[in-house]
């Protein structure tokens, strides 16, 4: 690392403070970084492909054609990346505030069973009317499911890794519970306990005409994405709100001490962050299932992680981690039908660009400590 | 006669920042050497090169003249350099000799504590340096630990020790008796680089001095034949001014009174007890005492950060026993808190950013909870240049100016707003001569405005220079509240050592 002299504050030899090394700064310094990483992690995925007999050559090209090699095969990259966008931004509100939202996966479901509950339960309204009711249902269940961790935290301190992962266990079980015996479940030919199918006026529609793309799935939900891009940046970089969250989030003590309460944050924070993720599964229902099911969710509130950590948690750098990640779940999905290369492939190359990035953190941490502790740091209070 | 120890054009650079620009420091046989320099004139890391710490770009180091190649700290310590650092490097639980011996080469894997207890006795005989051998280190202050660390460097067998700053902790008696040390341990044939930037202790204890100023040697001198005067301007590049002698407070309105004011510390053990204090307008009360006798508790009381558990505030009448900061602030209260880079700024912010903090949620910032980026950007600027921060750049990261212009930030943000009360907690720590003096200045100029300032500071030299009234706390009482011309720096040592009769004196 170039820059500064090498002591972290004081009477430091030689000058200026050093640069500050905050973690959300270092992941705003720049789309070098994550990109190093996937190309990282792709070199290393390759090495797996070839362990097992392939062509990572030939793999990669089945995985990109799958992706985006037709039309069609864009528009359900795009249907993937979707809920990949709003959990991503819901983990990253949360980040941005110095909390670690490992719940987005529940809040999506919550936020989907609302939106399905709603959506069935007064399938004969027309769209106008059923519609907002629908997205309204989704973002406040999924924020009142993030409001209980942010809660929480906020009068007792407790860990919201801890809380959140735990409501996600909860709410599998409740949606198990509602969907095979209790008052959402409906016949269905899936094969799996599953709700009623919502009104038809509560469907998102397909937005491009059947001309020109057969069969797309692609609906409107890309623009209710597309605007919760665009709050969540308006919200952190231009209102108070949002320079309250992120000092609270780079600076608590600073923050505390000037007027604002880092626990109030937190707490409202996560119930920001549970509407992204409730918006999302929202979506998901009236977007493309029409109903919710057991097994909804493949893990979007997971990855929503790494979407986030590899976006840096910038709109940008989330839509962009979020397209990466939705081509690798369909394009992994037609690269084990074409090319006969196990889509679990995909699964180890996200695996392995988290582990990257996570890399590239232990690193820089490592040698900022060892440069801070060659000459102790404060006078002593 | 070849000096001890000869650096000749030392170099060292980090990234764009020259840090040492051909350094030459020449140390001869049991001197004491002064080691002067603001803050970044590069005093540390001179003597970081010297300890091997950091790898010079040029220049060499020669040691009774022969040439040293000195690749890290264990290099150091066999040719006899030893280093005595600012921050204790002291394992708490374990006992004097324990720590004396840790990390001792020729120890080997079996203590033979007997031994090691008669070498360490006898150590501390020949250099006079008092400290029971079996006691933890957790227990002694830190007076005494810093002797423990002066063992453990003459168990070594050093011949050059280097002090890096060794009084900032201390109080002023602790620090007679450190000097009386140094002075023995020259008498015994030792070497002592003594690393400062406070002229007094030149003057008390050194021989010959070497001034660095922005990483070039300002200067050279002979102790007994220089004055404060000229090594002042030495390490500033320019005349210093003399604190102009300031109009009596016209003791008016009370702004600050706090009666009976009771709180606990964060581990829940009692921090403030019966504390009473006021401040009136266009005065300053300064509250001396050694660092962590209950000082930072009380500016958090004031402040609305920590809950009192006894004791009631008033500030301008209105019991504000029960606000939290942001009642508090809107009252017209103002705080530069002590530890400016984790609660005085966002260091990941901007300087505008930072500027507004506290105030973000209303006009002239936001309307309706809605940010004008440019009006804090304008503004920024304005204050930027106002309480000039260099550089003056709105949209510089805070986290990358100097502690001095890292200060400045904080006073712009909370001088601004014309305030009634300031509550301000080591103002000039870490920050050099200049800084020091633009922050006294923006103070006193409160001071003059109307304003009641409450200065929370271990600097006795800052208390006394700024100070109308001076109350010293110890082990969270206040033991005497005296009149500034009553208050020595002998009598204002005994209180903050915990000798309450010295007030009555």
């Amino acid at each position: 690392m170039s820059g500064g002299a090498p002591t972290a504050t004081g009477p430091g030899p030689g000058g200026p403070a050093p640069s500050v090394r905050q973690p959300a700064m270092q992941w705003a310094t720049g789309p070098a970084v994550p990109v190093i990483s996937v190309i990282v992690a792709l070199l290393l995925g390759a090495v797996f492909v070839a362990a097992t007999g392939n062509d990572p050559i030939a793999a990669y090209a089945a995985l990109a054609r799958g992706a985006f090699g037709t039309p069609y095969d864009i528009t359900e990259t795009l249907v993937s990346a979707i809920p990949l966008v709003l959990t991503g931004l819901s983990v990253a509100v949360a980040f941005r505030t110095g909390l670690f939202n490992i719940g987005a996966e529940g809040q999506l479901l919550v936020g989907a069973l609302a939106a399905g509950a709603v959506g069935a339960r007064f399938a004969e309204l027309p769209g106008p009317l059923l519609m907002p009711l629908v997205i309204l249902a989704g973002i406040l269940a999924g924020a009142g499911y993030g409001a209980i961790a942010g809660v929480l935290k906020a009068a007792r301190g407790v860990n919201e890794v801890i809380t959140t992962i735990m409501l996600n266990y909860i709410v599998v079980f409740v949606m198990h519970w509602l969907l095979q015996s209790g008052p959402m479940t409906a016949p269905s030919a899936l094969g799996t306990p599953a709700s009623a199918r919502i009104g038809d006026g509560a469907i998102l529609p397909v937005i491009l005409p059947n001309e020109l793309v057969p069969l797309s799935r692609l609906h409107a939900g890309i623009l209710l994405a597309a605007l919760a891009v665009a709050v969540f940046w308006f919200l952190l970089w231009r209102t108070s709100l949002g320079y309250e969250l992120r000092a609270v989030g780079l600076g608590a003590r600073a923050a505390a001490q000037a007027g604002i309460d880092p626990a109030r944050r937190m707490a409202l924070v996560m119930a920001i962050a549970g509407a992204f993720a409730g918006l999302a599964g929202m979506i998901q229902v009236s977007g493309v299932f029409q109903r919710v099911f057991d097994g909804f969710s493949s893990g979007y509130g997971f990855d929503a992680i790494a979407v986030a950590l590899l976006g840096k948690n910038s709109p940008l750098g989330i839509v962009a981690a979020a397209l990466l990640f939705g081509a690798f779940a369909h394009g992994g999905a037609i690269m084990q039908s074409n090319a006969g290369i196990s889509s679990h492939l995909v699964s180890i190359i996200q695996a392995l660009v988290l582990f990257v990035i996570a890399a590239e953190a232990i690193v820089r941490g490592i040698a900022g400590r060892s440069r801070r502790g060659r000459k102790p740091v404060e006078a002593i209070a | 006669m070849t000096a001890l120890l000869e650096m000749q054009g030392i170099r060292k650079r980090f990234g764009e920042l020259v840090a040492l620009d051909g350094v030459d420091l020449s140390v001869e046989e049991r001197d004491v050497h002064a080691l002067l320099g603001e803050n970044g004139a590069g005093k540390s890391t001179l003597m970081n090169v010297l300890y091997g710490l950091y790898a010079p770009d040029g220049g060499r180091i020669l040691l009774r003249g022969e040439d040293a190649r000195i690749g890290g700290p264990r290099d150091a310590i066999a040719r006899g350099i030893g280093m005595i650092h600012q921050h204790f490097m002291l394992i708490p639980p374990l006992t004097v000799t324990e720590n004396v011996v840790l990390g001792d080469e020729r120890t080997g894997a079996l203590l033979d504590r007997r031994v090691i207890r008669e070498r360490v006795r006898e150590l501390q005989s020949r250099f006079g340096i008092e400290v029971d051998p079996d006691a933890r280190v957790e227990d002694l202050p830190l007076g005494l630990q810093q002797r423990v660390e002066i063992l453990k460097v003459l168990y070594r067998g050093s011949d050059l020790l280097v002090f890096d700053e060794p009084t900032a902790v201390l109080t002023p008696q602790e620090v007679d008796e450190l000097f009386a040390i140094v002075r023995t341990l020259r008498e015994q044939g030792k070497t002592v680089i003594l690393i400062t930037h406070k002229l007094r202790e030149v003057f008390a204890v050194t021989d010959r001095i070497t001034v660095l100023r922005l990483g070039r040697n300002a200067g050279s001198l002979v102790t007994s034949a220089t004055t404060a005067g000229e090594i002042a301007r030495l390490m500033v590049g320019r005349e210093l001014r003399e604190l102009r002698p300031r109009a009596t407070a016209g003791s008016r309105d009370v702004v600050l009174e706090v009666t009976g004011l009771g709180a606990l510390s964060d581990r829940g053990t009692p921090a403030l007890l019966d504390v009473g204090l006021t401040v009136h307008a266009g005065e300053v009360l300064g509250i001396a005492g050694i660092g962590g006798n209950g000082q930072s508790e009380l500016a958090e009381c004031i402040m609305g950060l920590r809950r009192p558990t006894a004791g009631d505030m008033r500030i301008g009448g209105a019991d504000v026993s029960r606000d939290g900061p942001r009642r508090t602030r809107a009252g017209g209260v103002c705080y530069v808190p002590e530890d400016r880079r984790r609660e005085g700024l966002v260091l990941a912010f901007t300087v505008a950013d930072n500027l507004i903090l506290g105030k973000q949620a209303g006009p002239p910032y936001a309307t309706f909870g809605v940010l004008d980026p440019q009006v804090i950007e304008r503004e920024g600027a304005l204050l930027a240049r106002e309480f000039d921060v260099r550089p003056p750049n709105p949209l510089a990261i805070a986290g990358n100016l100097s502690g001095g212009n890292q200060q400045k930030v904080v006073l712009g943000r909370e001088l601004s707003s014309s305030p009634r009360l300031i509550v301000v907690s080591q103002p000039s720590r870490g920050l050099d001569i200049a800084a020091t003096e633009y922050v006294h200045d923006r103070l006193l100029e409160q001071r003059a405005r109307g304003a009641a300032i409450l200065l929370i500071s271990s600097e006795l030299d800052e208390i006394r220079a700024l100070s109308d009234r001076i109350a010293v706390m110890y082990e969270g009482r206040i033991v005497a509240t005296l009149p500034a011309a009553e208050a020595t720096e002998e009598r204002l040592g005994l209180l903050m050592a915990g000798h309450e009769s010295a007030g009555a004196a």
